[in-house]
């Protein structure tokens, strides 16, 4: 096994890391806004898959709409925001009258509108696949040191760290992340000292959603845009929120990590069982620390 | 009041008479078992009015033996349980003459063996397990599209003739990845003995980032890479091809990557010069019969027609033939004309091969290609494997049935 090992050049191995840390951005950005929902909310949104798949679907639209070499940036801009508009409408209509209730309620609730968001999708788009180009700026790949890797992947490595630090100022400098942060500790005692806990929920929901719609955009040119692409990202968030530990945002920047490069290494190392790697080093994880690596909130 | 009874009788006798002039007798009921709903409908949605245009030319012509030919739809979405209700419902309850579907092999498989106890034809469109008329093979199941070994063979055809020898496999870790694996490699093999396997890459069917798969598949450095992947899946693999720059530094083949289905969506983001098989293009072969039916089907659906029209418009023409051969809507009459039936087709003439009852299709290996009048690549230098060539042999089948 260790022969086979050292037949892989370490730069095929730095490259596939790169590779790896790429697609963590996307498991970070969202997963962070599943955390930060679940953390302060105390509401496991199924339906954070969907706002995902919303996102990506708004982007081709708006790329189309727009076109040119600036459709892809006017629509990286707009379909968050899209996102996060109807995520508004969501909370102030519906959510917001369910916080009180059991989470086996609001599981339900949330798993609901993943089918109705899917049926939505599927009435406005249609069931063909879309898909669109990367922008021009970021086609093709980059060649140094003898590692290729392709400029797109390069582009959302600098967008990872960007909004991993966007959240840490708002969690920590912001007046309603502070009070975001209270909230998940202590509901009630921060009502109690007479602030609107209310707005404070609305926003961080808001955020939460358009972090999805983030990920939805920015995944939209590497892959596929289709039905079906909330489920499959929805349960790798999941797994990536138990593992970091529940409603804690760096969780989940470590679970996304972990998800991302063991399932990065893993295809390099060991192909044909590439699948398991990821999952079964979040069970030996969840073994060993059942609650999650960071502390959780719940 | 009997001279009003008398009245309303008549008055019924005229609309009846003048309602269905031609069709005095009951009508020949397909029902159609298949997935509507999620990504397969891109597929299915082809077969479904492909067939539809067929049905309503043999109507307008006088139908099959004075009958008019009807279908219902089901909606399977995909799953097993669903479909094979559904199918049990349709011969029960609308007693369906024959039965239709589906694109998923193991609901296909089920419906089959549910045909078998009940003999009601089965004829099968669009799931490509060779179980279906191999292993799996009965009196009343039929094939109307091509499989995972005879794509098998078909590439290890085409691949043979390439100077590659050192290969890497990459696929959907389920049936039909595998399935087209076995069958390239197993052919490849028996063709050109000295080509050697330096590994195999498994993904998830779901998997929609191909990237780190090809970064991993390359520096392996091999000749050229045998892709098993379908579905949805095959346009974000072509679209991780590109920005990779896979096709540029290693060849590879992939079954339906010069599909319409595939590359459509892509425009002109698809890589260039991948190998793919299909069994129909719009554009491809450019005879009198596939101009009039691609014409036929843009004009009734605003669309060119993708391989499962193909699937579905024979289908009907199979149906029409066998029943005009057997004279009579009998079930074991019409299964016996449709053994070694032969219809004209957009591709040339299908014939049905009567031991395994697989349409024997041609494959048609091209790379894709940028080509001007189109926003979209398309399949070039095609080159026409025969159906003869492609099909297992019948050894090879009784040999899978365990004879």
């Amino acid at each position: 096994m260790l022969e086979f090992f050292s037949h892989i050049p370490v730069t095929s191995l730095l490259q596939q890391i790169l590779v790896g840390l790429s697609r963590t951005t996307i498991l970070f950005i969202v997963a962070s806004g599943l955390s930060l929902v679940l953390g302060v909310l105390r509401i496991p949104n199924l339906a954070h898959g969907s706002f995902y798949m919303i996102g990506a679907f708004l982007t081709y639209s708006v790329a189309a709409f727009v076109g040119g070499k600036a459709g892809f940036w006017v629509a990286l801009a707009a379909a968050p925001a899209g996102v996060a508009l109807i995520s508004l409408i969501l909370e102030r209509g519906l959510f917001c009258h369910l916080y009180d209730r059991e989470h086996l309620m609001l599981l339900l609730f949330t798993f609901s509108f993943t089918l109705v968001f899917g049926d939505i999708v599927k009435i406005i788009w249609g069931s063909d696949f879309r898909s669109i180009s990367t922008p021009a700026l970021f086609q093709g790949s980059f060649s140094v040191f003898g590692l290729s890797l392709p400029r797109y992947n390069v582009f959302l490595l600098v967008i990872g760290p960007l909004v991993a630090l966007g959240l840490w100022a708002l969690t920590r400098k912001t007046r309603i992340g502070k009070i975001a942060r209270a909230a998940a500790v202590d509901r009630e005692m921060v009502g109690a000292v007479g602030i609107n806990v209310s707005l404070v929920f609305s926003s961080v929901f808001v955020i939460g959603c358009f972090l999805a719609g983030l990920g939805g955009a920015l995944v939209a040119p590497t892959q596929n845009i289709t039905q079906g692409m909330d489920h499959s990202i929805i349960m790798e968030a999941f797994l990536i929120v138990i593992v970091g530990g529940l409603g804690n945002i760096w969780g989940a920047l470590l679970g996304a990590l972990i998800f991302g490069l063991t399932d990065a290494v893993g295809i390099l190392l060991w192909p044909q069982f590439a699948i398991v790697f990821p999952y079964a080093v979040v069970v030996t994880i969840l073994m060993i620390r059942p609650k999650g690596l960071l502390k959780s909130t719940w | 009041m009997k001279k009003s009874f008398w009245m309303v009788v008549c008055g019924m006798l005229v609309i009846a008479i003048t309602a269905c002039p031609l069709f005095a007798l009951d009508p020949i009921k397909v029902g159609i078992v298949d997935c509507y709903t999620g990504p397969p409908s891109t597929y299915t949605n082809d077969v479904r009015d492909a067939f539809q245009l067929a049905c309503d030319k043999i109507n307008a012509k006088g139908g099959i033996l004075g009958r008019k030919i009807e279908f219902t739809t089901r909606d399977s979405k995909f799953k097993v349980d669903l479909g094979l209700s559904a199918a049990k419902e349709l011969i029960m309850r609308e007693k369906v003459n024959l039965l239709m579907g589906t694109i998923n092999s193991a609901e296909a498989l089920a419906i089959s063996d549910l045909c078998k106890t009940e003999k009601i034809p089965l004829l099968v469109t669009f799931s490509k397990s060779d179980a279906i008329t191999g292993e799996k093979g009965h009196r009343y199941v039929f094939s109307m599209n091509e499989n995972t070994s005879m794509a098998g063979k078909a590439a290890a055809v085409g691949l043979s003739k390439k100077p590659y020898t050192k290969y890497w496999i990459g696929g959907d870790d389920y049936e039909y990845g595998h399935a087209i694996a076995d069958g390239v490699w197993r052919n490849l093999k028996k063709l050109k003995p000295e080509v050697e396997l330096l590994g195999q890459t498994w993904w998830k069917v779901g998997e929609s980032d191909f990237t780190p798969y090809i970064t991993a598949m390359l520096s392996a450095k091999p000749d050229a890479v045998i892709i098993a992947t379908g579905g949805k899946n095959c346009v974000p693999f072509l679209k991780a091809a590109e920005t990779t720059g896979f096709n540029k530094r290693v060849p590879f083949y992939m079954h339906t990557a010069t599909e319409l289905s595939t590359l459509q969506p892509l425009g002109l983001d698809a890589p260039e010069g991948v190998l793919g098989t299909s069994n129909y293009f719009f554009y491809y072969p450019e005879t009198p019969e596939n101009k009039e039916f691609v014409k036929d089907f843009q004009q009734a659906y605003g669309r060119p027609p993708k391989v499962g029209a193909l699937y579905g418009y024979i289908t009907a023409a199979f149906i029409a033939k066998a029943y005009e051969k057997a004279g009579t809507i009998d079930t074991e009459k019409f299964v016996d004309a449709l053994e070694g039936m032969t219809v004209d087709s957009p591709v040339g003439k299908l014939t049905i091969r009567p031991y395994d009852h697989q349409v024997m299709f041609p494959m048609f290996m091209g790379v894709t290609q940028k080509a001007p009048g189109y926003d979209f690549l398309i399949a070039s230098d095609i080159v026409t494997i025969s159906g003869e060539d492609v099909m297992p042999t019948i050894e090879e089948i009784k040999k899978a049935r365990g004879q």
